[in-house]
């Protein structure tokens, strides 16, 4: 089943362009990401998806409207920021959101223990640190057996060991089997966790698809020598060497995955190149990810 | 049931709320002893014959309406006001909706209960009213006390007026400060400088049309009841009554508490959270 699928979806803010056009199915059981730079549009879109920011155009249907208005009941969402009553305590709060989903909970403790918060059950919102404040709102998205699971920015203003914690959270609830929608400007956090990826930028659909289909199999080669305009000079003449730059001490630049590493190395060393820094590694997602982004 | 559950959960919100509890707690707190003051004047001036007309069947309805008008319009309106914007202020507003109730549920939820508001306001005056009525009338009973007693719907209607003022203002400008600046400010100044400074002067309609501004005509339904024997008192300038008499001012009240409940949904429709 598809459970979102999202029709020439466009947004504007007086000039601004929040969102053009976008387009974008997500089945039932994805891992999705949603993956764009801060402004990027992320946030409208999911504003959008969740009634409380108005399309200017295009549609969107979740499950097939096979809910129809009460489709978000089945939907958990984090958007932005953890927003509760500030002088109610955790259980309190759940209450709420359970009672707006149609629920009939009166015990927590379960979630709680998820999110490692049960020893703090009967503090206020008030009180808690961000970390606590976005571990309750995930235990708030679990509420009434949800179908499908958004997260903005989940890590956002955390620290470390904040952004450990969610991201096990996280992890914890992809392999409950959910739907996942995680919108992020974090690469390695859609890395880790997603299966798919949607990288959009100025509020257009850029590249979609597996994360392992968005990953070229270009392989990156980074290489060193004392002379690192000469090593410019002869690397460029070596075959299918793409996007070369300098680094700090070395040169970087991409090969086709069927050109042998072993050929080059031989190529400079005919050349009269002695290197210092030899790596190849395959393309990672935040080099494709700037690749795609890229004006 | 869906209201039910709609009330409920409004209940669970603010239960625990400190501004909400503070407003409700003077509310009835002043309401059975606002009247009271009147035990101090021990000599009222004519035409009033003595100050147990503000605790005597049938005369108290009027004053203990007149207090309420009052302490509802201040206590209860601002009630409302909070109870809208402070979703806005800690996003609970979008998040209700993220949630899952639909921008109709999160309306609703926020109607009905400030009718039922309006109604617990209306059954405390109820309530006081024949307390006091009913210790200080001689050989009163519960028959004489509500014989053709139109004040207790009157206080009601009232009630939700001044609520749906301050109802409309909440979603009109989301922001507390701003909407119970912008509701007082109405209420007790700007409409009056609109009736008789804009409309009666600079427009020339110095004429009853004035009277049936909002605000007035919730007023009206439950007016200071000496603002009666001042319309006897003849003025060269005022040919016309600047009363409404109850009937005109349920009409004009239930026409503009439709606007103001109408305005507000297709606003709360129709604009980003």
């Amino acid at each position: 089943m598809i459970a979102l699928s999202i029709n020439n979806l466009s947004k504007s803010y007086g000039r601004i362009k929040a969102v053009q056009g976008l387009n974008l199915e997500i089945e039932e059981g994805t891992i999705y990401g949603l993956l764009g730079p801060n402004g990027s549009g992320k946030t409208t879109t999911l504003g959008m998806i969740l009634d409380i920011i108005k399309p200017d155009q295009g549609t969107y249907q979740w499950f097939e409207g096979k809910y129809g208005d009460y489709h978000r009941k089945k939907v958990g969402a984090i958007l932005e920021t953890p927003n509760f009553y500030p002088y109610l305590d955790a259980t309190e709060n759940l209450k709420i959101v359970d009672q707006i989903k149609g629920g009939k909970r009166n015990n927590f403790d379960d979630l709680l223990e998820l999110v490692n918060l049960l020893h703090r059950k009967k503090s206020k919102f008030r009180a808690y640190s961000l970390g606590m404040k976005q571990r309750l709102a995930i235990a708030a998205t679990l509420l009434g057996d949800p179908e499908v699971l958004i997260f903005d920015e989940p890590t956002n203003g955390l620290d470390p060991q904040g952004i450990a914690e969610v991201r096990n959270v996280m992890t914890e609830i992809a392999s409950m089997g959910k739907t996942v929608l995680l919108a992020s400007h974090i690469l390695h956090e859609v890395e880790k966790i997603c299966d798919h990826v949607a990288i959009i930028k100025n509020g257009k659909l850029l590249a979609t698809g597996l994360v392992g289909s968005i990953l070229s199999d270009d392989i990156t080669i980074e290489v060193g020598s004392h002379d690192l305009d000469q090593l410019a000079t002869v690397l460029s003449e070596f075959s299918n060497i793409e996007n070369l730059s300098r680094k700090n001490t070395w040169l970087e630049c991409t090969i086709p995955s069927d050109t042998n590493v072993e050929e080059l190395n031989k190529f400079l060393f005919s050349k009269g190149i002695v290197t210092n820094h030899f790596v190849s590694r395959k393309r990672k997602l935040e080099e494709e990810f700037l690749e795609i982004t890229k004006e | 049931m869906k209201y039910y559950n709609l009330l409920v959960t409004e209940w669970l919100k603010f239960r625990k709320n400190a501004v909400v509890s503070l407003l409700g707690i003077m509310f009835l707190v002043f309401m059975p002893t606002s009247i009271f003051i009147g035990k101090e004047f021990k000599n009222v001036p004519p035409p009033l014959p003595n100050n147990s007309i503000f605790f005597e069947f049938p005369s108290m309805w009027s004053y203990l309406g007149y207090v309420g008008n009052w302490l509802v319009f201040f206590f209860i309106g601002l009630m409302v006001i909070y109870m809208i914007t402070s979703e806005v202020g800690y996003k609970t507003m979008r998040q209700n909706i993220i949630s899952g109730y639909t921008r109709h549920d999160f309306y609703m939820s926020k109607m009905t209960s400030t009718i039922v508001l309006c109604l617990f306001v209306t059954f405390m005056y109820a309530v006081i009213g024949l307390g006091i009525g009913l210790w200080h009338t001689e050989g009163a009973d519960l028959a004489y006390a509500f014989d053709n007693n139109w004040a207790i719907p009157r206080f009601f209607l009232m009630s939700l007026g001044y609520c749906s003022i301050g109802f409309f203002i909440a979603f009109l400008l989301r922001r507390s400060g701003i909407a119970v600046m912008f509701y007082l400010s109405y209420v007790i100044l700007v409409e009056i400088i609109l009736r008789w400074g804009v409309h009666g002067k600079m427009m020339g309609f110095k004429n009853s049309s004035i009277n049936y501004y909002p605000a007035n005509s919730f007023e009206d339904l439950m007016p200071n009841p000496l603002f009666r024997y001042a319309e006897a008192i003849p003025m060269d300038d005022l040919d016309f009554d600047f009363l409404l008499t109850y009937g005109q001012a349920a009409i004009s009240s239930v026409i503009y508490i439709s606007i103001f409940f109408g305005l507000s949904y297709f606003m709360f429709l129709k604009r980003d959270i």
